[in-house]
């Protein structure tokens, strides 16, 4: 490669970081996390291995022979020569022998029973909660309850157990906290019906907020090009508003306007319409004002997009126009949209994308409602992995959901390539060539 | 931003108690600890949920004077978080993270998934059980914090949700004031059942004596009183001696069911999960609805909404049986002080040693009147400012004997969240009882597996 490529290469250089690590490692991470079972229980970063009750009865279901069940249930706290010298190593001599004196082959179940009783000895000589609980742990032979960083630490503590080596595999395939890789999300997404419903409901959201964003956008920056110009500054500003209100505070003033106290009730109230909430209280209302919610902050984006593509258009063409006696709206039709192809075209395929991914403005106003009416595909993803009361984040579901999205996304864009034809649109002016 | 700030305090927290523990080492030096308090689902009469645990504090310190150890204890607390979702998301990310509160106010249901995944430390590790005040708290209740035989946490309060009558309301539909106030022992009895709530309910709405959908105004979001109309039709959440949790197909289809009556007869609002919280207690504190049903603590919450009033103007109740299968209920859902894992072992002495003081009954008692919830431990009941409450003394004894929790189990959450989901497809008309019945099964065969008993 050439010296210049390089630089160029290296001037490059901080957009491919940029994109490597905010674009496309999300994307290879969200691959990886659908292929997975993780979830809040299991964690992200791997688990570690524990026998507790629930496990107990998982490997009794599995088949677990009831001899190692009732070996590993028993073991219990076991007061032998081994905890005796360790206990004499850590607090005497004459301490371990009274111990010994009054318990020892003694099996206590749990730790609180090995506490009480250290307690009792004469003079109490472990004064320390966190010593006698050290202290009690000394004679502890039981794996139950206990958290095994590594396989090698669970493996060594099955063998000290004694536990036999036929059922070690099973054990410890139950007994592992964290997550396994699955494909099984694949196939619960496929069986839900509300799998279906949410791809219906996205289809709804993106077509009429699309349809809107671009109408309303070439409305607006049609109208405005033939107002004068400080007045077209004015409106396109107030146009504009929407989007440059931080989403909350806008999804706020949406709210105040239609909850059932709010002004579009409140006004109506006079005319003997009966309050009500006119945004969740049918499935209807919430779409229009999804749409409408959406479709503003869409439109004002196409609005600045179009309105410059106007400007672009040489004066000249238009004042020959007139000159021909064309109306304002034969100037539309023939002269100003057919040179709006491009912008179009870019941002119907743009808003598509960002469409499809977005769910923010509808998390904050209907959050999906009502009854999951206006749940859409990026928002159940959302709400899968992140978001939902009992705090049962499913991180694989999640992202399978989102994986899929980018699927659709790609399958997206590759029919936009293909319906417009961009490749004819990039060709370069003949008159240049 | 507030990522960062709440990474360099950790960072800068860690380095403290390093070097503390460096310090240690030598002799007898200051042992500066900051403990960091988040508390979910909080609002400013919780706030004793983490100022008990500064009160714990200054105990403590002044405790390890006296042991001839300098020790300050700085407590750095958080109990805003817009909602339980966004608490529950925040401890989980920021456990996955390494940087997790050192103390975790939060439903017990999280008890399980918790332990699993790492995340939380048993309080059995450090505190001894057997010792004041551990030793007076009620044994169910430590129950409730415990899973799988290890006491993992502390309860911090204890509450029931009733179900409310608006007095005026059930006057004007012909109650006398006897008949009111036989209402909650009729509905312990299974003689009032949520079929009768339907009939009452509509006539309220009939007579015009509240709106349309104002008959009966549940809850507007997810939540655990939602499990309370499925065992109010028989429905079972757990089987205990197998440890799996049960979907009963008939008692969650007749669940369903009550609800769509509800909307059917207009006595409840097809749209109305999802309304605003403000709106909801706003209503129900001032009569606009009928009937409804809430929890232990909304009692001062009225208070704040205009009803100064609540003897005069609201009666309580268990929630009815919906029919002969089920019984009258209501669930208990603890809050529990839980302690996160640490890499410092000290730190997480210190705070189970804070939640342990924090657990104090003259303590825990400015919490539960404050915050009108019910105490967790037996003392309370000599404790002047909690015996004297007419609140929580009725409340306990109409309503804390009859409730039952929901089950500590890793899968709860899937169980609960798939519950709602096809209550709330049920409700909203875009399914059938039975067909969002159906959906359910698909929905909890998949995500719980083997852990899962249909009935």
């Amino acid at each position: 490669m050439q010296r210049s490529s390089w630089l160029g290469l290296a001037f490059l250089s901080p957009a491919l970081i940029v994109v490597l690590l905010f674009f496309l490692m999300p994307v290879i991470l969200t691959g990886i996390f659908a292929f997975t079972n993780m979830s809040t229980a299991t964690g992200v970063k791997g688990g570690s291995y524990v026998l507790n009750a629930s496990s107990l009865r998982a490997l009794t279901d599995a088949g677990l022979p009831d001899v190692t069940r009732s070996q590993i249930e028993s073991a219990g706290y076991r007061v032998d020569e081994r905890g005796l010298a360790a206990l004499a190593e850590a607090h005497g001599q004459a301490v371990a022998e009274e111990f010994s004196k009054n318990h020892a082959g003694e099996v206590f179940t749990k730790r609180r029973d090995v506490e009480r009783a250290l307690k009792d000895l004469s003079s109490n000589p472990i004064r320390k909660t966190r010593d006698r609980k050290a202290a009690a742990d000394l004679f502890k032979r039981s794996i139950l309850n206990q958290r095994y960083e590594t396989l090698d630490a669970f493996e060594a503590a099955l063998n000290e157990a004694g536990i036999p080596k036929p059922d070690r595999p099973l054990i410890t395939e139950i007994a592992y906290t964290g997550w396994t890789w699955t494909t099984a999300n694949f196939d619960l997404l496929l069986s839900l019906d509300s799998t279906w419903q949410y791809a219906k409901n996205t289809g709804i959201y993106v077509t009429f907020t699309l349809a809107f964003n671009v109408v309303f956008g070439l409305f607006l920056a049609i109208t405005t090009f033939y107002l004068p110009a400080a007045q077209a500054t004015a409106f396109r500003a107030i146009w504009f508003l929407p989007r440059i209100l931080p989403p909350v505070l806008y999804i706020v003033m949406w709210r105040w306007f239609t909850w059932d106290t709010g002004f579009i009730s409140t006004v109506l109230s006079g005319f003997g319409v009966s309050s009500k909430n006119w945004m969740l209280d049918t499935e209807y209302h919430a779409w229009v004002t999804v749409i409408l919610i959406n479709g503003f902050v869409g439109a004002s984006m196409g609005m600045i997009v179009f309105s410059s593509a106007i400007r672009a258009i040489p004066a000249s063409m238009l004042y020959a126009s007139e000159v021909d006696g064309a109306s304002r709206w034969q100037q539309v039709w023939y002269i100003i949209l057919p040179q709006l192809r491009w912008p179009i075209l870019f941002i119907t395929s743009y808003q598509t994308m960002s469409l499809l991914t977005s769910f923010e403005y509808i998390y904050l106003s209907t959050d999906g409602g009502p009854g999951g009416s206006t749940e859409v595909w990026a928002l159940a993803a959302f709400h899968t992995a992140l978001n939902n009361y009992g705090g049962n984040l499913q991180y694989g579901l999640g992202a399978t959901y989102a994986l899929l999205l980018v699927v659709i996304g790609v399958l997206a864009s590759l029919f936009y390539l293909r319906l417009f034809n961009f490749k004819n649109l990039l060709t370069k002016p003949r008159i240049e060539g | 931003m507030t990522t960062l700030v709440s990474k360099l305090r950790q960072s800068t927290a860690a380095a403290v108690l390093t070097l503390a523990a460096t310090a240690l080492s030598g002799a007898a030096v200051a042992k500066d600890v900051t403990i960091t308090v988040w508390a979910g689902g909080s609002n400013d009469s919780d706030a004793y949920r983490w100022e008990a645990i500064e009160m714990a504090a200054d105990i403590l310190e002044r405790e390890a004077a006296i042991e001839g150890e300098e020790l300050n204890i700085t407590i750095e607390s958080k109990g805003q978080f817009g909602n339980w979702q966004e608490f529950k998301q925040a401890v989980t990310l920021a456990a996955e993270a390494g940087t997790a509160p050192n103390i975790v106010v939060t439903s017990h249901l999280d008890i399980a998934p918790w332990s699993e995944a790492g995340y939380i430390v048993p309080v059995e590790e450090y505190l001894d059980l057997d010792a004041w005040p551990l030793n007076d708290i009620y044994p169910n209740l430590l129950e409730i914090a415990a899973f799988d035989d290890v006491q993992w946490g502390l309860p911090q309060d204890a509450e029931s949700r009733p179900f409310f009558f608006w007095k005026d309301t059930m006057k004007k539909i012909g109650y006398s004031d006897e008949d009111i106030a036989a209402l909650p022992a009729k509905v312990e009895s299974g003689e009032y059942t949520l079929q009768n709530i339907l009939e009452d309910a509509k006539k309220a709405v009939d007579m015009e004596v509240v709106e349309k959908g104002y008959g009966f105004y549940p809850r507007p979001s997810n939540g655990p009183d939602y499990a309370q109309f499925y065992q109010s039709f028989g429905g079972e959440l757990i089987d205990k001696e197998k440890g799996k949790l049960v979907l009963d197909k008939k008692a969650m289809e007749d669940f369903y069911q009550f609800f769509v009556d509800a909307v059917a007869a207009d006595v409840t609002r097809k749209n109305h999960l999802g309304t605003d919280w403000g709106q909801w207690y706003k209503e129900v504190a001032n009569g606009k609805a009928a009937t409804w049903h809430g929890g232990t603590w909304h009692f001062g919450r009225y208070a704040q909404e205009g009803n100064q009033d609540f003897w005069n103007t609201i009666e309580f109740s268990l929630i009815p049986a919906g029919n002969e299968d089920g019984r009258a209920n209501t669930i208990t859902h603890p809050l529990v002080y839980l302690i996160t894992d640490n890499a410092n072992d000290d730190a997480e002495e210190i705070a189970a040693n804070l939640v342990k003081i924090a657990s104090e009954p003259r303590i825990n008692s400015l919490h539960a009147i404050q915050s009108n919830h019910l105490g967790i431990s037996r003392q309370q009941s000599n404790i002047e400012l909690y015996a004297n409450n007419r609140w929580a003394d009725e409340a306990t004894k109409r309503l804390l004997g009859h409730a039952n929790a929901q089950p500590n189990h890793v899968n709860y959450g899937a169980y609960s969240e798939a519950l709602f989901k096809g209550l709330e497809a049920a409700w909203t008309g875009t399914k059938s009882p039975a067909e969002a019945v159906e959906e359910v099964e698909v929905q909890m065969k998949a995500t719980l597996g083997d852990e899962l008993i249909i009935r």
